[in-house]
C-alpha cells in the first residue's frame, strides 16, 4: 500500500517537479535579520484569506443571492443549519482580522522602506490587494443585505453619484439600475466571489512570487542606504553571509502567529457570534440608525462632522488623491534611508493617519450622528421638563417630539446627538434667537419656517426657553426688559 | 530581537491544541455567540408585546408607564374608565387632526397594523386599570350638547381660575387660555383634562376643582365652550 503510494507520488512529482520548487522555496536564504516577529503579518493576512475562501465557499452553498431570498437564508444559517452560525462568525469576523491584520502589514513594510528599489512592484501589488480586500469587505457587508447593507450602499452610490456628468452612470452601474434592488445583490454577489476573488488569488501570486524572486526585505539599518546600482549585489551579500534557509526559522514565526491569529479568531466567533443581520432591507422601515462595518466607521464620522460643503470636493478627491498617493510612493522616495530613525517625515505621518482613523473609528462608534429615528415616539420628555410647565411649555414639549426635534437633540441625556444637547439651550441663546434657529435652521438643522405654524413656534420657544438649570439664569437680550422665566 | 527555539514537536502539539480547540469551540452548543430567539429580528409590523409597542410608539409623548409625560397620562383610572374603545381606537389610528396626536395606523399613513393597534389597546387596560369606582358619576366622555360660552366664564371663574388666573395671566399653574395653546389642541382633548384631569402633573379631576362641588356635564361642556371661543381665527393656526 505504502509503496504503490510512493510510486504514484514519484511519478507525479517526476512530471510536476513540485518536490523541487518546494525544497527551494523553503531553502531559499532570507536575511537573518528579517526572520523577526515584525515580518509575520504578511503571512497571518494570507493565512486568514485561505480560511475567508474556505468559509466563503461553504457560505456560498447556502446563500441566495436574490433580493427576496438573501436575508431569509441568512436567518435559515444563523437558527436552522447546525453550526451556521459559527460559519458565519467565522466569515464575518475573519474579515475583520483580514482588514485589521492587512493594514498593520501595510504599516510595518511602509516604516521598514520595503518598498523601495527593487520592490517597488510588490508594494504595488500590494496596494491592489489592500483595494481588493476593502472591495470583499465592502461587498460582503452588502450580501448580508439588511439595512446596515443599505447604509453602506447608500454612502457608496452618494460618493459615485457626485462625480460630474457621469456620476449618474456609475450609480447605475453599481446599483443595476436607479435604485437599491434584487440586481444590486445579483451583481455585489458577482463581485463578491467571483470578480474580487479571482482579482485577489492572481495578485497574491504575484505579490508572493515577487516576494520569493526579489528576497524579503531586510531589517532597515540607519545610514544603510538604498541605491539603485548597488543594492542588488549588496543584498546578495548580506543573504550570503548573514542569511539562512526560510524553513524553519522564518517560518516559525510565522506559523506560530498563524495559529494564534487563527485560535483567537475561533474565539472571537464563538464569543462575538456572527454579525447582523439585522432588519430587513426594506425603505419602508426606519429603525434606529443603520451602522456601516468598523472598518467604515471612520468614514461615518468624517461625513458627519464635515461642513456640507466640503463634502462634495472631498469625497471626490479624497479617495483618489490618497490612492494615487499610496501607488506612486516607490516611484516618489524609491532610494534613500530605509530605516524609520531616519525618516521623521514618514513616521509623523504614520502617527497622524493612526490617530485620525483611530480617533473617528472610536467617535463613529459611540456618537451616533446620524439622527435617532425613533427617539420622537420612545424617549419620553424627562419628568423634570414636565412638572411644573405652564400647557402652552408641555405642549411645546410635545412638539419637540412631535417635530421630531428629538431624533438630532438630546434631552436628559437621551436622543440624538446631532445637534447639541437642548437642556440648557435658554442659557446659550435669548428667545429671539431660538426662534430664529427653528425657522432658519442652519449649521446642519433644518430650517422649520414652512413646517410650523406660528402658535407650534410660540410653544416651542416658550418649552425651550426653560431650557436653564435650575440657578443658572437664562441668556438675555440686552435690548429687552428681562422676562420672568416662566412667563409667556 | 528575542525569538522563541521551536522543534517540530512544538509545532506539532501546537497544531493539536489549536484543532482541538477550534472542535469544541465549534461543537459546543450553548456557546456565548450563538444568536438566540430574542435577538431574531422583527419586522416592526410583527412585534406583538405590548411593553415595546407602547414603548417604541407612545412613551415619547404619553410618558414611560403611561405617566408623567407631555400629553396626558395613559395610567389615569379615571380617564381609562370614561373613554370607550371605539374613541380610543379612533384617536390611536387616525390621530386628532390639527394637533401633535399623530395617525398610527396603516391606513392612515401611520406604523402600526390593526392589530398592534388591538394589542396596544388591551394593553394600556390591563396594565393600568385602577381601582374600581374611580369614575362613578364622571361627565360622559363625548359631550350630547354643545356648551354655553357664556356660563362657561362663570365656571371657569370659580372653578378653575383659583390655579390658571384670571384674564389669562396665569396663576399658580399657566394660562389655559393662551391664543397659542388653544390652537394646539383639540376641545376633546380639553374636556379629557377637564373630567381625568391629569394626576401625574398635579391637575385635579372634576370633582376636585373645588372640593365638594364636582363639575356637572353641563358645566363641563359650557367651560370647552367658553375656552374654545377664545381660540383665535386660522391664520395663527396655519403654516406660514
Ligand atoms: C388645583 C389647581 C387647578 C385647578 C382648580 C384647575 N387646574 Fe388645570 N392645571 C393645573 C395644573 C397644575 C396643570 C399642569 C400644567 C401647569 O402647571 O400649568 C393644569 C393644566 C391644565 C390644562 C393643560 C393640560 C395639558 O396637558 O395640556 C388644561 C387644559 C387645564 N388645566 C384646564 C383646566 C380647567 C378647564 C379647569 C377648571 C375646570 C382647571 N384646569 C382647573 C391645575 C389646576
Ligand atoms: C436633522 C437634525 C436636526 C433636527 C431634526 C433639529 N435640529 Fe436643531 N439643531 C441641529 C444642529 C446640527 C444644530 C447645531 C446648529 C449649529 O451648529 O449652528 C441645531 C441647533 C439647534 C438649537 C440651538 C442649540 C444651542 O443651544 O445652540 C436649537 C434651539 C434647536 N436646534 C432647536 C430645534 C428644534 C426646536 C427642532 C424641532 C423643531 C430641531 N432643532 C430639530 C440639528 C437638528
Ligand atoms: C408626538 C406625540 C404623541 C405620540 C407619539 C402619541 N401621542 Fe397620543 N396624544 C398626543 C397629543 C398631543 C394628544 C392630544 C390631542 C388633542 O389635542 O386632541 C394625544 C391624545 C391621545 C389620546 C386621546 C386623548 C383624549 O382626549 O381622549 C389617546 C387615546 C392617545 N393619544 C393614545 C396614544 C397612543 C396609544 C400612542 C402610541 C401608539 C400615542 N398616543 C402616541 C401626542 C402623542
Amino acid at each position: 500500500m505504502t509503496d504503490l503510494l510512493k510510486s504514484i507520488g514519484r511519478w507525479l512529482d517526476a512530471r510536476l517537479q513540485l518536490g523541487q520548487t518546494i525544497a527551494d522555496v523553503a531553502a531559499h536564504p532570507v536575511p537573518r535579520s528579517s526572520a523577526s516577529w515584525w515580518y509575520i503579518f504578511g503571512s497571518a493576512t494570507l493565512v486568514v484569506f485561505i480560511l475567508q475562501v474556505v468559509t466563503g465557499i461553504c457560505l456560498a452553498t447556502v446563500y441566495t443571492p436574490a433580493a427576496d431570498r438573501a436575508w431569509d437564508s441568512l436567518i435559515y444559517l444563523n437558527y436552522h443549519q447546525p453550526l451556521g452560525w459559527y460559519l458565519r462568525a467565522l466569515h464575518g469576523w475573519g474579515s475583520n482580522f483580514m482588514v485589521a491584520l492587512m493594514f498593520i502589514h501595510l504599516l510595518q513594510v511602509f516604516l521598514f522602506g520595503a518598498y523601495k528599489f527593487p520592490r517597488e512592484l510588490t508594494w504595488v501589488a500590494g496596494c491592489v490587494l489592500l483595494l481588493c480586500t476593502l472591495g470583499m469587505a465592502f461587498t460582503g457587508q452588502v450580501l448580508r443585505f439588511d439595512q446596515n447593507a443599505y447604509w453602506g450602499l447608500g454612502i457608496g452610490a452618494s460618493i459615485a453619484g457626485r462625480t460630474p456628468i457621469i456620476g449618474f452612470k456609475v450609480v447605475d452601474l453599481i446599483l443595476g439600475g436607479p435604485i437599491i434592488a434584487g440586481e444590486t445583490l445579483s451583481r455585489f454577489f458577482a463581485l463578491h466571489v467571483f470578480v474580487i476573488p479571482a482579482l485577489l488569488i492572481g495578485f497574491v501570486g504575484l505579490h508572493l512570487y515577487l516576494v520569493l524572486r526579489l528576497g524579503i526585505n531586510e531589517w532597515p539599518m540607519p545610514g544603510r542606504i538604498v541605491r539603485r546600482n548597488s543594492y542588488i549585489a549588496e543584498y546578495q551579500e548580506l543573504v550570503h553571509k548573514d542569511g539562512e534557509p526560510f524553513m524553519p526559522h522564518a517560518a516559525q514565526k510565522d506559523l506560530v502567529f498563524a495559529g494564534l491569529i487563527i485560535l483567537s479568531l475561533l474565539v472571537v466567533a464563538a464569543i462575538a457570534g456572527p454579525i447582523g443581520p439585522n432588519g430587513q432591507p426594506d425603505p419602508t422601515i426606519i429603525q434606529t440608525v443603520p451602522r456601516p462595518d468598523f472598518f467604515f466607521l471612520w468614514l461615518f464620522s468624517l461625513f458627519a462632522l464635515l461642513p456640507p460643503w466640503t463634502e462634495t470636493v472631498l469625497m471626490l478627491t479624497g479617495p483618489v488623491a490618497v490612492i494615487g498617493l499610496l501607488f506612486a510612493l516607490p516611484f516618489i522616495s524609491g532610494t534613500g534611508e530605509k530605516s524609520w530613525r531616519r525618516r521623521p517625515f514618514s513616521v509623523v505621518i504614520v502617527i497622524l493617519a493612526v490617530t485620525l482613523v483611530g480617533t473617528l473609528t472610536w467617535l463613529g462608534t459611540f456618537s451616533p450622528w446620524s439622527p435617532v429615528m425613533d427617539a420622537w415616539s420612545a424617549t419620553p420628555t424627562p419628568i423634570d421638563y414636565v412638572k411644573g410647565r405652564t400647557p402652552l411649555e408641555l405642549q411645546g414639549a410635545v412638539l419637540v417630539q412631535s417635530k421630531q426635534c428629538r431624533n438630532c437633540h438630546s434631552l436628559g441625556g437621551e436622543g440624538g446627538m446631532r445637534g447639541p444637547a437642548l437642556d440648557d439651550t435658554a442659557t446659550r441663546l435669548t428667545r429671539d434667537q431660538i426662534v430664529r434657529q427653528i425657522i432658519q435652521g442652519g449649521g446642519n438643522m433644518p430650517a422649520y419656517g414652512k413646517n410650523l405654524t406660528p402658535a407650534e413656534v410660540n410653544a416651542l420657544v416658550a418649552f425651550l426657553a426653560t431650557m436653564h438649570p435650575r440657578g443658572e439664569p437664562p441668556a438675555r437680550d440686552s435690548a429687552r426688559p428681562a422676562l420672568p422665566a416662566s412667563s409667556q | 530581537m528575542t525569538s522563541i527555539k521551536l522543534n517540530s514537536r512544538s509545532l506539532k502539539s501546537l497544531l493539536a491544541i489549536v484543532s482541538l480547540a477550534g472542535t469544541f469551540l465549534a461543537g459546543c452548543d450553548s456557546l456565548p455567540g450563538r444568536p438566540t430567539q430574542a435577538e431574531l429580528p422583527l419586522r416592526p409590523s410583527n412585534v406583538t408585546d405590548f411593553a415595546t409597542l407602547y414603548g417604541e410608539n407612545c412613551a415619547g409623548c404619553h410618558g414611560a408607564d403611561g405617566k408623567s409625560g407631555a400629553a396626558i397620562a395613559m395610567n389615569n383610572p379615571v380617564y381609562l374608565a370614561i373613554i370607550d374603545d371605539a374613541s380610543m381606537r379612533r384617536v390611536i389610528a387616525n390621530g386628532s387632526p390639527g394637533t401633535a396626536m399623530p395617525p398610527f395606523a396603516q391606513s392612515a399613513g401611520g406604523p402600526l397594523t390593526d392589530r398592534q393597534i388591538d394589542l396596544l389597546m388591551r394593553g394600556i387596560r390591563k396594565s393600568w386599570t385602577g381601582a374600581p369606582g374611580a369614575a362613578e358619576g364622571a361627565p360622559p366622555y363625548f359631550s350630547s350638547t354643545a356648551g354655553d360660552s357664556s356660563r362657561g366664564a362663570q365656571v371657569y371663574a370659580t372653578s378653575c381660575q383659583s390655579c390658571h388666573g384670571p384674564d389669562g395671566r396665569g396663576g399658580s399653574a399657566g394660562s389655559i387660555e393662551d391664543a397659542s395653546y388653544l390652537s394646539l389642541i383639540s376641545n376633546q382633548y380639553l374636556r379629557t383634562i377637564v373630567i381625568a384631569g391629569r394626576p401625574d402633573i398635579g391637575h385635579p379631576d372634576w370633582k376636585h376643582d373645588v372640593s365638594g362641588q364636582p363639575l356637572t356635564p353641563e358645566q363641563v361642556s359650557d367651560v370647552v365652550a367658553w375656552l374654545a371661543s377664545k381660540r383665535p381665527p386660522p391664520p395663527l393656526a396655519q403654516s406660514n
